[in-house]
């Protein structure tokens, strides 16, 4: 039980678009070239904007996808390497929970079928009352077994997509967003569900978010990505940022209180098309620190255990 | 939603109610036939050729003095069975076809799609008609021309339907579950590829009988003496001065019919919501 | 100052669904009013009814009066209702992917605005909208018209949508939901742009959206909905530092902030039933912490409170 439950190396993923008869292909780099632990029973938040290749990453992880390049250890199995067969039982042990509760569900499973898929596509024995226990688990009244989703509210199908991902036992899930179109009353019953589940089963979570504050109220340490690439590893919740886009995002944030109103200084300049990304510092068409050198030259993620940051001119 | 089903639910709609209960009347008359014609669809009766409606021949008889009324009943059966038989079999290689060149993608998806936009590109009478050439006239060869007619159709419809699925995130969910290929291609896809592709079967049900009736106009479809609604017309077209009924009351019946199955359809359609879906074949 | 857009005691339906139940809000130039609550509270509906626009879903009001500049809206001719939206009134959408035309060129999609409602011809249209862009901060603004929205980032084009809102010179924006769909960075944006614009032109906003800390940010005023009913309204600065009315509380309470102890969020239990399920006496009883026997009986009445107003039978009470 040493070592991180999860390591990545230099993971990238590319996709080709077009291509067919009517359009150029071209090429994005949707990951580039991501490597970070997670250890047992921490909580990784990633965060960034969209398309910043939050959401990619975390498919390469469960190898929903399969990378362009890079490894994937988990407990000391490369997954990178593993055969469909091995990779299918490797399944049982890691998750997933997605962001659309509305179309992570079959329209046509009802509850109790949606929670009995798990065992049946590990071909492991469903114990009796399973579906019950496991509704209980996320709070919801066992009567629902027959239900189908269209018949539960938002907050309701994201808590049977909890109870489908936590079905057999795994050690580690991957949270897609889970609460990005739920209400923000919503959204705190389910961290408070995804807290609880994690103390009572020592589950260990990636948490993939665009909301920093909430990413900052749920994870131990916080990854920060921008186009693909990793400009900085929070080493906890409180840590100052020390890259300007960290720092403008934290700026970005409203909290509900009028007396700590701030002066927006908004992010100028627009984001750059993935598909033509700057030489340097993809961030260099928004910074106010951008030196001639951020736009020739990629600065690469410090290698400083404390606070890795990517940034020739760090705050 | 209530707990019926939706071909139940599509009933209680004005529409769908009268041109459902129409289709329960004629299967019924098809199925019970030989139980409810008051003759036999062969039993000629010279004397009483060409007469019209009366009460021992409520629709007239044909030239050969039989019961018009017994052979449009025998003339469903033909006509439904045939349609019936021929949309099934298409539906089910359709989907087949439709689903393996969704799911495989690659030069066989290519190939497939090719080859339907050819067929589709043709009318189905003479992709009929170039069939029944080949195989021979009769019921079978009108089953099997109708059915490869109607298959470029029902491929594509499942394959745009198997290509919008596969994009949904609870198939991305069976997936990171560990589920395999066959899993979810049987229990996630078909199923809800099904719905659009079942009212498409029906609504061409309703094609495929005019289609059916018009072999049997030109001679190619149910061989005399057995009736077919087709047949029918077409011995009726050389007497329609002389006993319109003939041809009128079998043209009313595959006018009735198409419009039922129609009319249906939309309420089906209406029910399962699904108009958006069938929009995306094409 | 007398208010620009006035709703006094509106109750709206939809056939015999009762929706919202005797709103009373109002928004004055150079202010922002701040409409918030969670999915399903009939904010959207309230921004229908103060425009006139509930026959487009059917709706319609069953009671009480909307005013615009002290006029009835439902004394006025529909095309007389047509000439106000727009003209006086602009919108801003929730979803600036949809709002847009996609066949048709930026430019073109603004200059329509003043030249219908301000009847300017097509130069002095397009000299206007590149006016526009300019101010709104919209970079190469000249080579931005002739682009198509597809070729626009999600956060310009909300700030075409909003161009598109102010070309007819209106005195009031209604606003719903104009950051929802877009990332935080750009979200900031967009707020700061809504409360220049509001400062700099004595404009009138008013803005609907579900988050508490975009309320706490601009507005001066803020009115809570839950389940088509008022449960407080009154300065934003009291209301956040003691709010009286328990769903209030909670709302603000979901947010994390800087300092918010781990474990501490709970949420609000339950969901915001639908229309049909509306509990008896106060709505929001059933999710409620501070709930007692009388507020399942009766609904509590909207009573003036300190500069606001608030429907609590035990408001301002410790939880």
């Amino acid at each position: 039980m040493t070592g991180p439950l999860l390591r990545i190396e230099g993971l990238t993923k590319r996709f080709h678009s077009g291509g067919g008869l009517f359009s150029r292909e071209r090429a994005m780099i949707a990951v580039r070239d991501v490597s970070l632990e997670i250890a047992r029973g921490e909580v990784l938040g990633v965060v960034g904007e969209s398309g910043c290749g939050k959401s990619t990453l975390a498919r390469l992880i469960l190898r929903l996808i399969e990378a362009t390049n890079g490894r994937i250890v988990f407990d000391g199995t490369e997954l990178t390497a593993l055969p469909a067969s091995a990779l299918r039982a490797m399944r049982k042990r890691m998750a997933m929970v997605f962001q659309d509760p509305y179309s992570s569900l079959d329209p046509r499973f009802t509850l109790a079928r949606v929670l009995a898929e798990p065992f049946r596509v590990q071909s492991r024995a469903m114990p009796p009352d399973a579906v019950a226990a496991m509704l209980a688990a996320v709070g919801l009244p066992e009567t629902l077994a027959t239900s189908y989703p269209h018949q539960l509210s938002g907050g309701q199908r994201q808590r049977v997509g909890i109870a489908r991902a936590l079905a057999l036992r795994p050690d580690f899930v991957v949270l897609d967003e889970p609460t990005a179109s739920l209400d923000v009353s919503i959204q705190a019953q389910i961290i408070a569900l995804l807290a609880d589940l994690r103390d009572k089963m020592g589950l260990t979570y990636l948490f993939i978010s665009h909301d920093l504050g909430l990413v900052r109220y749920f994870c131990d340490r916080i990854v920060v990505m921008y186009l693909g690439s990793v400009v900085e590893v929070l080493p906890d919740t409180k840590a100052a940022p020390r890259h300007p886009y960290t720092d403008a995002l934290m700026r970005s944030g409203f909290a509900p209180d009028p007396a700590r109103r701030r002066e927006i200084a908004p992010l100028g300049g627009e984001i750059p098309s993935p598909f033509a990304l700057p030489a340097g510092c993809a961030f260099t068409t928004r910074c106010a620190f951008a030196s001639d050198r951020c736009r020739s030259e990629r600065p690469v993620l410090s290698q400083d255990p404390a606070h890795p940051v990517a940034c020739f001119h760090p705050l | 939603m209530s707990a019926w089903p939706a071909p139940m639910r599509a009933l209680r709609w004005p529409v769908g109610g009268i041109a459902g209960a129409w289709l329960i009347l004629i299967v019924a008359a098809a199925l019970f036939a030989p139980v409810l014609s008051p003759y036999a669809y062969d039993a000629q009766a010279l004397k009483e050729a060409y007469g019209s409606a009366s009460a021992a021949h409520w629709l007239g008889t044909d030239e050969f003095g039989r019961d018009l009324l017994t052979r449009l009943m025998y003339g469903a059966r033909t006509s439904l069975s045939v349609s019936a038989t021929a949309i099934s079999l298409s539906v089910a290689c359709g989907m087949v076809l439709g689903a393996a060149a969704a799911w495989f993608g690659g030069r066989f998806d290519r190939a497939v799609t090719v080859v339907v936009d050819l067929t589709w590109s043709f009318p189905e009478i003479l992709i009929a008609l170039i069939l029944v050439a080949i195989i021979g006239p009769g019921t079978t060869g009108t089953m099997i021309a109708i059915a490869v007619a109607y298959l470029a159709q029902f491929t594509r419809l499942t394959r745009a339907q198997i290509m919008t699925l596969k994009g949904e995130t609870f198939v991305e969910a069976a997936r990171s579950l560990g589920a395999g290929n066959t899993y979810i291609l049987l229990r996630h896809l078909l199923p809800n590829a099904f719905a659009p592709v079942l009212v498409a079967a029906m609504l061409a049900t309703g094609d495929a009988i005019i289609l059916e009736a018009t072999l049997g106009f030109f001679g190619l479809g149910a061989q005399p003496p057995v009736p077919s609604w087709g047949g029918m017309m077409s011995a009726g077209s050389a007497l329609v001065f002389k006993a319109p009924w003939i041809i009128i009351f079998p043209g009313l019946a595959v006018a009735a019919t198409v419009l039922a199955i129609n009319l249906y359809g939309d309420a089906l359609i209406a029910e399962l919501d699904i108009r958006s879906k069938l929009r995306g074949a094409g | 100052m007398s208010p620009l857009l006035e709703l006094s005691r509106v109750s709206v339906a939809i056939g015999k669904v009762a929706l919202l139940d005797r709103i009373s809000l109002s928004v004055e130039p150079g202010r922002i009013l701040g409409l918030v609550g969670e999915s399903g509270s009939g904010k959207s509906l309230t921004a229908m009814a103060a425009i006139g626009l509930l026959p487009l879903i059917g709706g319609r009001v069953t009671e009480g009066e909307v005013r615009f500049a002290g006029r009835d809206i439902a004394a006025m001719s529909e095309a007389e209702r047509r000439a106000l939206r727009g003209r006086r009134i602009g919108f801003v959408t929730q979803n600036p992917m949809t709002a847009l035309d996609p066949v048709q060129r930026i430019g073109g999609q603004v200059d329509i605005v003043s030249r219908m409602h301000l009847r300017l011809t097509k130069t002095a249209a397009r000299a206007r909208t590149l006016d526009l862009l300019t101010q709104l901060r919209i970079p190469d603004a000249a080579a931005v018209v002739d682009a198509y929205p597809h070729q626009l980032s999600g956060g310009m084009k909300q700030r075409i949508v909003i161009a598109m809102a102010l070309a007819g010179e209106p005195e009031l924006i209604i606003a719903d939901e104009p950051t929802t769909a877009l990332d935080v960075t750009v979200q900031a944006q967009i707020i700061q742009i809504l409360g220049a614009l509001v400062r700099d032109r004595g404009l009138a906003l008013l803005l609907i959206t579900h988050d508490m800390g975009v309320i706490a940010q601009i507005c001066d005023r803020v009115a809570v909905l839950y389940c088509g009913r008022l449960a407080e309204e009154g300065p934003v600065g009291p209301i956040f530092a003691a709010p009286a009315h328990p769903y209030t509380a909670a709302l603000i309470d979901c947010i994390p902030q800087e300092g918010t102890a781990r474990g501490s969020l709970r949420g609000i239990p339950g969901a915001v039933p639908s229309a049909l399920a509306f509990s008896t006496g106060c709505r929001f009883h059933p999710r409620c912490r501070r709930a007692t026997g009388l507020c399942q009986d009766s609904a509590p009445p909207l009573l003036p409170r300190d500069a606001g107003s608030v429907a609590c039978h035990h408001a301002g009470a410790a939880p």
